[in-house]
């Protein structure tokens, strides 16, 4: 007679994670309030918005965007982002001819301050292995179409610098406040697999 | 008590450690525009230079400045490199079919990189 119990198995990953944080816990070397903080923050505090931040006020204060194009991990740090994945920053520009999308071929490299932890897809040995190679047909899957004269530059966050795509200021957009333009800036357009958002 | 507790995590979480090395006085090898070929080599251990430019011919697009060496302290071991981007056509580094009008930047250490003349 077969168990008639019907829990699903969990999966590995989740499996591996318990283990890890039960053996971590047993030794004293973890207290579990930390592993819940560091969840709650990278949940609720450290994100893409933070990102958004620096692009829309990039967009609207030419100053700040010298600066952040010049020092960009102390431009961002000016609105108080910093730490751990973004000591060492380097900010990449859209134009009318070049598109800029981030990978990290060897492993997951992200900047976490500005954009939070990285995507599954980010991580993925797909996205990672085709994006170096035909660009133009991955940033196609997400629905990004460039034209054929856009040059596509990869940035591939193999050693210890950490980018960040400055997307363009959408067309129309020029009577919106800052916030309003924050809205339209996605956590996959400062990647660069996506353009930022068109305005409502 | 645990040596990671929820006290430590904010500031861990807001610090960071940058790997830059600000007091070195190393000077760096290649100057911005070089013409310049990654070393075709092939570490067992712990390495930052991707296979896939291994051997392939770019130019140098920024100097990052000198930074922990990923290849010795990966193994406990102490030093620091220049860290520049280095520019490479994808027809370079995939072959022919492949544009040579779109393009992939890499972080190289000085000990990957040789001058072309």
């Amino acid at each position: 007679m077969p168990h008639d119990h019907h829990y699903d198995p969990l999966p590995d990953t989740e499996l591996r994670v318990r283990a890890l944080e039960s053996i971590l816990v047993e030794k004293d070397l973890v207290d579990p309030a930390a592993i819940d903080l560091l969840v709650e923050t990278y949940e609720t505090k450290i994100g893409p918005r933070n990102g958004a931040k620096v692009v829309a006020k990039a967009w609207t204060d030419p100053e700040y965007k010298k600066r952040l194009m010049e020092n960009a991990s102390a431009a961002i740090a000016e609105l108080g982002f910093s730490g751990v994945q973004g000591e060492d920053m380097v900010v990449v520009e859209n134009t009318e001819g070049v598109h800029n999308v981030v990978v990290c071929t060897l492993c997951s490299c992200y900047p976490w301050p500005t954009l939070g932890l990285p995507p599954v897809w980010y991580k993925a040995a797909p996205y990672r292995s085709r994006v170096v190679r035909d660009p133009r047909s991955v940033l196609l899957e997400f629905g990004t179409e460039l034209p054929a004269s856009t040059e596509i530059h990869v940035w591939d966050s193999n050693a210890e610098l950490r980018y960040l795509v400055l997307p363009q200021r959408p067309s129309g957009t020029d009577g919106m406040s800052v916030e309003q333009l924050e809205e339209l800036v996605s956590r996959d357009s400062m990647i660069g697999v996506k353009l930022a958002d068109m305005p409502a | 008590m645990a040596a990671l507790t929820a006290e430590v995590v904010p500031g861990l979480v807001s610090g960071g450690a940058s790997a830059r090395v600000t007091d070195s006085d190393l000077a760096s090898k290649f100057a911005v525009g070089d013409k310049v070929r990654m070393k075709n080599i092939n570490p067992t251990t712990h390495t930052r230079l991707a296979r896939y430019v291994r051997g392939k011919e770019g130019v140098v697009n920024m100097h990052h400045g000198v930074f922990h060496f990923n290849d010795v302290v990966a193994h406990h071991g102490e030093g620091h490199q220049n860290c520049y981007s280095v520019k490479f056509t994808m027809r370079e580094l995939w072959g022919e079919g492949y544009s040579a009008t779109d393009y992939v930047y890499i972080d190289m250490f000085d000990d990957y990189i040789e001058k072309l003349s």
